[in-house]
């Protein structure tokens, strides 16, 4: 019974987490970013001394980040990466395991930009948009 | 002496020990600093070296199969394994920040799996934003040119043949410059390239290749234009089987036609659509060459919709031969001409990508061809009957079981 409560717990969790908003995030200094610069920024466009962060394929923050800014679904992010690399205009970004991977990458930084779920915020990092 | 040596080593271990012993939580706490120092000094070598050096590849294994032999993308009764598989590995050399070497080799079953260099270049992006390439280069032609094989960046399990198969070369060997213009929610692109090219397996050569394309894209819409021209140099050549006596063959090749440094030219216009749901992708193009080398349209649309891991497609295409009677010199090898470059056709596809797994499509395709006019309808291995004077074959059908994956 108590593995089930702490099951249960633990899925209403995850839910109530899920449905936190995920937010951009850069250095404490750093200034906000547009919508149209973010989305440049994660498709290897625009400014290149903007070091770009993503979370691993498969994490659910990647997929709901991508969808608000971006525009692109997993498999269309991969095909577009794919056709990127093989035609030498760029690579994907390196990738963290995890949001407090996330975070430390980004503060070490004053270029970087990551994207967290707006629950994983603390004062190391910045939000810098709210796509 | 061996005593004496062996005294001394015990001597010192227990020296060690019990100094070890002594300062045992110093030395912990030391070499969980040290450890920690190494792992740091190692992420950081490790993340330089991939700044460095990318690796990445591509492969794609294929079913094919037609209804009868005429040959459409050389399927044929008889299950082919080879003709649309492929493996390509490419390599990224960031030389510096601005600097790069890439290099792609291919294998197809096409060609027996020859390894070819399909991208060998050097490039470097000045600060100005403009980018210039050097080395062995795709033609930029067409919408999927820059990514020809790699079947898991389309949609389509083989881009239109109507269109694709009028150009029969897809790299060059020279330069090229581009640059890109950022808008707020858009980038403009402006390519111009030159060199010189070789047509696979046969003689005619390509120099002062030249051309420019420009393309725009939101990530949703994308537009562009292309023109390019070229001489052309050498003799086309067919190869056909002859029979000596019953049951001996041979193979003899004749040139059809003499290129003799013609002037050959391109223009193409696409226009693709993909909103994450609905896929729309059409390209139009014309390549035109003087004298007796025909001069073709082609264009295609394909329409897809995407339903989670399912994108079903449909394509229309045509090609067809805009210069039939003007190439028609009074001659007798005016008619083996004609025979051999009189083409149109129609092109109707049904198909569906199935993003299998992550990394991996799976696709399935049927394409049934039809109104080859009074042409062979292009195919190679349709041959005229000449008690009829008809073509062999006025339609096929052609199965495709597919798989395209990256890594």
């Amino acid at each position: 019974m108590r593995t089930l409560l702490s099951v249960l717990a633990l899925s209403i969790s995850t839910i109530i987490s899920a449905q936190a908003a995920v937010v951009v995030i850069g250095n404490p200094a750093a200034g906000d970013l547009s919508a149209s610069d973010a989305k440049k920024a994660f498709l290897g466009k625009g400014d290149s001394s903007v070091v770009v962060y993503e979370l691993e394929e498969g994490n659910a923050t990647r997929s709901e980040f991508h969808q608000a800014v971006t525009g692109k679904s997993d498999a269309q992010l991969k095909a577009f990466w794919s056709k990127q690399v093989f035609t030498g205009k760029g690579n994907p970004p390196a990738t963290v395991p995890n949001a407090a991977a996330m975070k430390s990458a980004v503060a070490s930084s004053p270029n970087a930009i990551g994207y967290i779920d707006e629950a994983d915020v603390d004062a190391t990092v910045k939000v810098i948009l709210k796509p | 002496m061996t005593f004496k040596l062996k005294a001394l080593s015990v001597a010192m271990s227990i020296a060690m020990i019990s100094s070890t012993s002594q300062a045992d939580e110093a030395a912990d706490a030391k070499i969980a600093k040290l450890e920690q120092q190494v792992q740091a000094l190692q992420s950081q070598q490790n993340a330089s070296l991939a700044d460095k050096v990318q690796f990445n590849g591509f492969i794609s294994g294929a079913y094919i199969s037609s209804d009868n032999d005429a040959g459409y993308n050389n399927a044929d009764t008889s299950a082919n394994f080879s003709e649309d598989s492929k493996l390509g590995f490419q390599g990224t050399f960031n030389i510096t920040d601005r600097t790069q070497a890439v290099l792609q080799l291919m294998m197809r079953g096409e060609y027996d799996w020859e390894v070819e260099a399909e991208w060998a270049y050097l490039a470097h992006r000045f600060d100005n934003g403009i980018r210039v390439r050097g080395g062995k280069l795709r033609v930029p032609l067409f919408m999927y040119s820059d990514y020809l094989d790699v079947g898991y960046a389309q949609p389509f399990s083989r881009p239109p043949q109507e269109v694709y198969g009028t150009i029969p070369f897809s790299s060059y060997t020279g330069a090229g410059v581009s640059y890109d213009v950022d808008y707020d929610d858009s980038t403009l692109t402006v390519q111009a390239f030159g060199g010189e090219s070789d047509v696979k397996n046969s003689a005619v050569k390509l120099s002062n290749l030249m051309g420019a394309n420009v393309s725009w894209t939101d990530e949703i819409w994308t537009l562009r234009a292309v023109y390019a021209q070229a001489q052309l140099d050498g003799p086309v050549v067919n190869e056909v089987d002859v029979e000596l006596a019953s049951n001996v063959n041979t193979t003899a090749k004749y040139t059809v036609l003499d290129i003799d440094d013609e002037k050959g030219s391109f223009v193409g216009v696409g226009a693709s659509y993909d909103n994450g749901e609905i896929i729309a992708i059409t390209e139009w193009t014309r390549s035109e060459i003087n004298e007796a080398y025909p001069d073709t349209d082609s264009g295609y649309l394909t329409l897809g919709y995407r339903i989670k891991a399912f994108t079903p497609y449909v394509t229309v295409a045509y090609m067809e031969t805009k210069d039939n009677d003007e190439r028609l010199p009074l001659s007798q090898a005016a008619a083996i001409q004609m025979i051999a470059f009189n083409a149109e056709r129609m092109a109707y596809s049904l198909g569906l990508r199935w993003d299998a797994i992550d990394n991996l499509a799976v696709k399935f395709d049927i394409t049934y061809a039809d109104e080859f006019g009074d042409t062979s309808g292009g195919l190679t291995s349709n041959s005229l009957d000449t008690t009829t004077g008809k073509f062999t074959y006025d339609d096929t059908l052609i199965y495709t079981v597919k798989f395209d994956a990256v890594f």
